[in-house]
């Protein structure tokens, strides 16, 4: 087990290193640079943009610039933020936790959601719980987030006004206050809620078809002929035996965890990681870009491991020896 | 004449380990098989599950790659031949599966089953195409309006049937026969078997069936040879393998199968219970150190008995 | 004790006292005797019936015009129809009959493990003295596991693959049994080394992917007798096993039942199987029984023509390479059966209308042999010349 977890580390090296070859020529290939966008001072010369562009090193060849960017990032600097006028890594660390504790708000509404609505719907299928909770994922599965979002914006937050509009806590609170934690709380509310609920469908739906398959399956008859009551039987197998996919997910989910939801926090005005990319691109801030993308790939590289783990612990027979 | 000569078959899957998933070792399926065949027999190859008979039968047909030795078809060695060269062999020498359940393609029609080898080889209109295929049915029995049907509308014998008749299409040779009737109830046997014996005189057919119902294989062949770990321990004509078997495991097996006439019971228990103890003791008379059975030596002009 | 009295001058009390002691002494003795009395008598009577074979056994179940339907469409069709047998302690009926017949349908409805939403059951199941049939889940789990054992067809599939077998095993043992945590786990091992595993520790933790057939089967066979059920249904135990393997598994349920005088319905297509172990035979036909009797008795004297064009097209019974025997037509479907009339007609088409009865009814033509409809009387069979030909079994 130990050796395939160190050779799935170790091959995530040359990944990375091919990811961040990828991601500096994208950023690289985007047209204009970081002093093409918004001019600082009007009055300056394009004489003085060029020689501001070979000061920062912007004319160089693309190999320089690349190992001077890549030995940085090793080193935890991913540079200067060009619309920030701070470090990247201070701009990524203030908003990273935002985006963690609302996409784990999430995630934890999701699964709340999704894992007795799903064994409902399988256990009882065909019937009208069932019907109604299917009904349910179709709509959900149609409504694209945005919009989804937007309604829930107007309705809850404007309209009836109970849960604030944006931000990620009102300004009327201290740090550290119980009164701190519940207003965080209570801004993460719409849009944990607005994402929560389109995403259960897909958890509800695997849940859903799992069970259905699994009652029919012959260990559940060599149960029952032992005489297990069946409350027992859809608990020690039927359900255990359901939940092996979604624990595979469970290791995808550390993606979004650190990725954040670029739609939801935008609608939300909610200054998380996918806030920051949205605007980071619009304003051609490549080294914040270029930041994320790498974290994002790393996330994903880490999830798709975790995932691995968490299945071959579960199911045995797929158990890497 | 020699239609097929096995020689010194190995047929090897590696098993992949260790930090870098080099190959440790190997899965030893076929570790050496020699036999011949004669056209127009029937030749029966018996073991049970990991004895390699599968993977011998399917290595000859080319669905495994073979790791060492000669399959020699009608004089030409085809084992190392690539998928181009062994295009033309492939008319000759035919299979029918065991699973008559998942070795038809669902999605298909039977038209399309039985005519896809001859789509491969050959060239016929449609209206030729169609009545050659409902000829065939009808060799196998069935009426010749099912070619618009889907597999999952018949039993599980017709399904076989639709396999045989696909496996003939090209007037092969060989055809070797993976277990065809050990998924279907006993009347059902009985018919395909029957079609099958009818078949082989029509057509003129060589038989290599793999299986391991030795009545099955006892009924339809006229020689056996038994296999164990990979290796022949045993080959003769059927009466002398079931007659008089020479070697342990051969003789544990033919004591396993159960008799139809009940009151030999307890004899034959008792018979058991001595073939496992003498199975036992002299292991390691009959296989070397490494658990592999010696080479075949003739004891008659059939019979062949694996001995040190 | 009065002399005793007279000449000793013992103390009156203490003689009371010494002589109810004593009375309750012999009478202890003479309970003894009679219990002893009674176990001589019961001794007696085995050996008896283990001489005679008189019909003085105990049924441990008896199943009677059970009729099992499924419902296809709105419609309710018998898979199993108006069968009835029994089976005693220390026996082996086997049911036989190919798919389409019902014996599957009939293995899992004396559990009744039937989906209740489309499954209707009729009869009766008189599992030691009591119907089960009306009994509802809660009841039924207390005879399920502890009473009645079941083991099916294919290991794989019947085991579940995320959990350790040895759990699976003391599973039974949780909901039927008191005992400690410790003593399951003794009761576990020893169950593993009852049925021939050869290193009992490490089995208990292994998945059943991990095992072979033959070892998944005799874990399947520890987790039916774990808890000393009267009676084994076992649902072709061995027709996905090699067939040493299927000797071995064979043999150690008889040994198994020797030990513990259980019943068992033993389900199989193989008649050699039956053969092998079996005591009686019931052969059933479209969901009928349609011959019963002695394994010996059916086997020497096959006369329902379902069981006789069975026999002939096994191919081990005939020893030269002639032709088997094909019984022309397929099994009807249950949907599109014809309920009445004789149902293996269409089948021996050669056979005249008139030697088929109406409603064909089981006659019991010598003591314990029962054959459906009087088509036996009639019944030879045809080869392709249309010739009258009677086979005899070699």
């Amino acid at each position: 087990m130990w050796k395939f977890i160190l050779r799935r580390v170790l091959i995530m090296i040359p990944q990375l290193f091919i990811l961040s070859i990828i991601v500096f020529a994208m950023a690289k290939a985007m047209p204009g640079d970081a002093l093409s966008g918004k001019v600082m001072d009007p009055g300056i010369s394009p004489e003085r943009i060029e020689e501001l562009r070979d000061q920062m090193g912007l004319n160089d060849p693309m190999h320089t610039q690349y190992i001077r960017w890549i030995s940085n990032v090793a080193q935890g600097d991913f540079g200067q933020s060009y619309t920030h006028k701070t470090k990247v890594m201070n701009v990524i660390e203030d908003r990273v936790w935002q985006t963690v504790y609302l996409s784990l708000f999430t995630v934890i509404i999701i699964y709340a959601l999704a894992i007795p609505l799903g064994i409902l719907s399988g256990r009882y299928n065909d019937t009208w719980i069932d019907k109604a909770i299917t009904g349910y994922t179709y709509v959900g599965f149609a409504t694209p987030t945005f919009i989804f979002g937007l309604i829930v914006l107007f309705l809850f937050g404007f309209t009836l006004d109970l849960f604030p509009t944006g931000g990620t806590v009102s300004s009327k609170v201290d740090e550290g206050t119980f009164a701190y934690f519940l207003s965080k709380l209570n801004h993460m509310v719409l849009p944990a809620f607005s994402a929560a609920l389109i995403s259960t469908v897909g958890v509800v739906q695997y849940l859903r078809s799992e069970v259905v398959d699994n009652k029919l399956k012959d260990y559940v008859r060599t149960a029952r002929s032992k005489g297990i009551p069946e409350s027992k039987v859809y608990s020690r197998h039927i359900l255990r035996n359901s939940f092996l996919p979604i624990a595979a997910f469970l290791g995808y989910e550390i993606t979004g965890l650190i990725g954040g939801s670029i739609i939801i926090e935008t609608i939300f005005s909610y200054p998380g990681i996918g806030q920051l990319f949205v605007t980071s691109i619009s304003l051609r801030d490549f080294s914040v870009v270029t930041a994320l993308v790498m974290l994002t790939g790393f996330a994903t590289l880490l999830g798709t491991l975790l995932s691995d783990i968490i299945l071959s612990a579960v199911d045995p027979r797929i158990r890497i020896e | 004449m020699t239609l097929l000569k096995v020689e010194d078959l190995k047929v090897h899957f590696p098993i992949r380990g260790g930090f870098f998933r080099t190959v440790v070792d190997h899965v030893r399926a076929v570790d050496g098989v020699s036999f011949e065949l004669e056209e127009g027999e029937t030749y029966g190859l018996v073991g049970e599950s990991g004895s390699g008979k599968s993977t011998t039968g399917k290595a000859i047909v080319k669905l495994n790659k073979v790791t060492s030795g000669k399959i020699l078809f009608e004089g030409q060695d085809i084992a190392n031949y690539s998928s181009r060269q062994i295009k033309p062999y492939r008319r000759d020498i035919q299979m029918i599966f065991q699973d008559p359940y998942s070795s038809l393609n669902p999605k298909k029609r039977v038209l399309d089953i039985i005519a896809e080898p001859l789509r491969n080889f050959e060239r016929h209109s449609p209206g030729e195409e169609k009545k050659i295929i409902q000829d065939y049915l009808d060799k196998v029995g069935l009426s010749p309006d099912s070619i618009y049907k889907y597999p999952h509308e018949f039993s599980g014998g017709q399904r076989q049937r639709i396999g045989i008749a696909r496996s003939l299409t090209l007037k092969p040779k060989l055809i070797i026969a993976d277990e065809p009737v050990s998924a279907l109830d006993v009347s059902v046997q009985a018919q395909v078997l029957n079609f099958l014996q009818d078949l082989q005189e029509e057509f003129k057919l060589t038989y290599l069936f793999v299986g391991h119902d030795l009545g099955v294989i006892r009924h339809m062949c006229d020689r056996m040879g038994v296999m164990y770990r990979g290796r022949l321990v045993e080959e003769g004509t059927s009466k002398e393998i079931y007659n008089n078997p020479q070697h342990i495991y051969t003789k544990r097996l033919i004591a396993a199968i159960p008799d139809l006439e009940p009151s030999v019971r307890e004899e034959k228990a008792i018979a058991r219970q001595k073939v496992s103890e003498e199975y036992e003791q002299s292991y390691s008379k009959y296989f070397d150190e490494k658990g592999r059975a010696y080479d075949l030596k003739p004891i008659s002009t059939t019979h062949r008995v694996a001995l040190p | 004790m009065f002399l005793y009295k007279y000449y000793t001058n013992i103390n009156e009390n203490e003689l009371i006292e010494t002589f109810f002691t004593k009375l309750l002494k012999s009478s202890q003795k003479l309970y003894k005797l009679k219990l002893n009395y009674q176990k001589i008598i019961y001794f007696i009577e085995k050996v008896v019936i283990k001489l005679g074979g008189t019909s003085m056994e105990k049924p441990i179940i008896q199943i009677e015009n059970l009729t099992t339907s499924f419902r296809i469409k709105d419609h309710y069709h018998a898979a199993v129809d108006n069968v009835s047998f029994s089976v005693n302690e220390n026996e082996i009926v086997a049911v036989v009959g190919e798919s389409g017949c019902g014996k599957s349908a009939l293995a899992l409805s004396i559990m009744q493990l039937h989906s209740k939403d489309r499954t209707k059951m009729e009869g009766a199941i008189n599992f030691k003295g009591k119907n089960l049939l009306p009994l509802n889940e809660a009841q039924l789990n207390k005879v399920r596991g502890k009473e009645m054992g079941m083991i099916f067809q294919e290991p794989l599939t019947a085991l579940n693959p995320l959990m350790m077998v040895g759990k699976q095993i003391e599973e039974n043992l949780d909901y039927h049994t008191k005992l400690s945590k410790e003593q399951k786990k003794t009761r576990t091992l020893e169950l593993l080394s009852q049925v021939g595993i050869p290193y009992p520790e490490l089995t208990y933790k292994q998945y059943p992917h991990e095992l072979s057939g033959g070892m998944r089967q005799r874990v399947m066979i520890s987790i039916a007798i774990a808890c000393n059920p009267d009676l084994i249904i076992a649902d072709e135990p061995t027709t996905a096993l090699d067939v040493t393997i299927q000797a071995q598994i064979l043999d150690l349920l008889k040994s198994i039942q020797q030990k513990t005088q259980m019943g068992i319905i033993l389900i199989t297509h193989d008649l050699s199987v039956v053969a092998e172990v079996a005591d009686k035979i019931v052969v059933m036909y479209a969901g009928q029984v349609v011959e019963t009797g002695t394994v010996r008795e059916i086997l020497k004297n096959p006369l329902h023509p379902y069981t006789k064009s069975l026999l002939h097209s096994i191919p081990s019974a005939i020893t030269d390479k002639s032709r088997l025997h094909v019984i022309e037509g397929i099994v009807p479907s249950i949907a599109k059966m014809d309920r009445v009339g004789c149902r293996f007609k269409e089948r021996i088409s050669w056979i005249p209308e008139e030697a088929h009865e109406h409603s064909p009814e089981l006659h019991e033509v010598e003591t314990g042999h029962w054959v459906r409809c009087t088509c036996y009387q009639h019944f030879h069979f045809q080869d392709e010349k249309g010739e009258m030909i009677t086979h005899d079994i070699t």
